[in-house]
């Protein structure tokens, strides 16, 4: 079960990075924490769990949203890629 | 940012629950998971809830940032203060200085009944954890979302 949701947070984090849009990065990092509070759950630490829920996907997630809606929302894939 | 209904709806029907289950967390934290700094978050993102939906103006009508500010401080030199009452009167800092428990217990040593100063001491250390949680709550919740409130205002 922690190899699986270990597995788990991997992909979405890899997806997150490749995805095109940022909107659709931020809510992916989303996912990755709320993930990672189940990885917590499983782990027997309700504590960091609801740390990480409150925190991770709470007031980060939102956060990041509005920094993309004030810069800009596409990847410039530059010449340096 | 372009506002929907659904936001609107939502965020005005969820963010009172949100602030009954962030009181929850700070007030049960030192028997069940939670505690001052999650409460405290739990409650600062029912007041983002709130900015994001509503505005920041009608957050702010109902959560001063001048009174925030107030909050935040006052909760930082309290709990400085609950941790040097405790070095004065010689329980070391942010050790458990309620009176009343620490007596109890000091009788039933004399006495020799160690299950009773157990007891006792137990006691008075979660009223002396739920006091700090209480601190600790009220502080994060005004910083957090001071910090956010702050963000969305300025940008």
């Amino acid at each position: 079960m922690t190899e699986l949701l270990l597995a788990v947070i991997l992909v979405v984090a890899v997806l997150a990075m490749r995805a095109g849009d940022l909107l659709t990065s931020v809510i992916l990092v989303g996912v990755m924490s709320l993930v990672s509070c189940l990885l917590f759950l499983h782990l027997a630490a309700p504590d960091v769990a609801l740390t990480e829920a409150a925190v991770g996907t709470g007031v980060g997630s939102v956060v990041l949203i509005w920094i993309v809606f004030k810069t800009q929302r596409r990847v410039d894939r530059g010449s340096d890629r | 940012m372009r506002k929907t209904d659904i936001l609107d709806v939502v965020a005005r029907k969820l963010s009172p629950y949100m602030f009954l289950f962030g009181l929850y967390l700070v007030s049960f934290g030192d028997t069940s998971p939670g505690g001052g700094f999650q409460g405290g978050v739990v409650i600062a993102s029912g007041i983002i809830l709130l900015a994001m939906a509503r505005g920041t103006g009608a957050a702010e009508a109902l959560f001063p940032a001048s009174r925030l500010t107030v909050l935040e401080v006052v909760g930082y030199v309290v709990f400085l203060a609950a941790g040097i009452v405790g070095v004065i009167l010689g329980v070391g800092f942010l050790g458990d200085w309620f009176a009343r428990g620490a007596s109890v217990a000091a009788r039933a040593a004399t006495v020799g009944d160690t299950a009773t100063a157990t007891a006792a001491a137990a006691a008075s250390a979660h009223r002396f954890v739920f006091l700090l949680n209480l601190i600790i709550g009220v502080k994060v919740a005004a910083g957090v979302s001071l910090i956010c409130l702050t963000l969305f205002r300025e940008t």
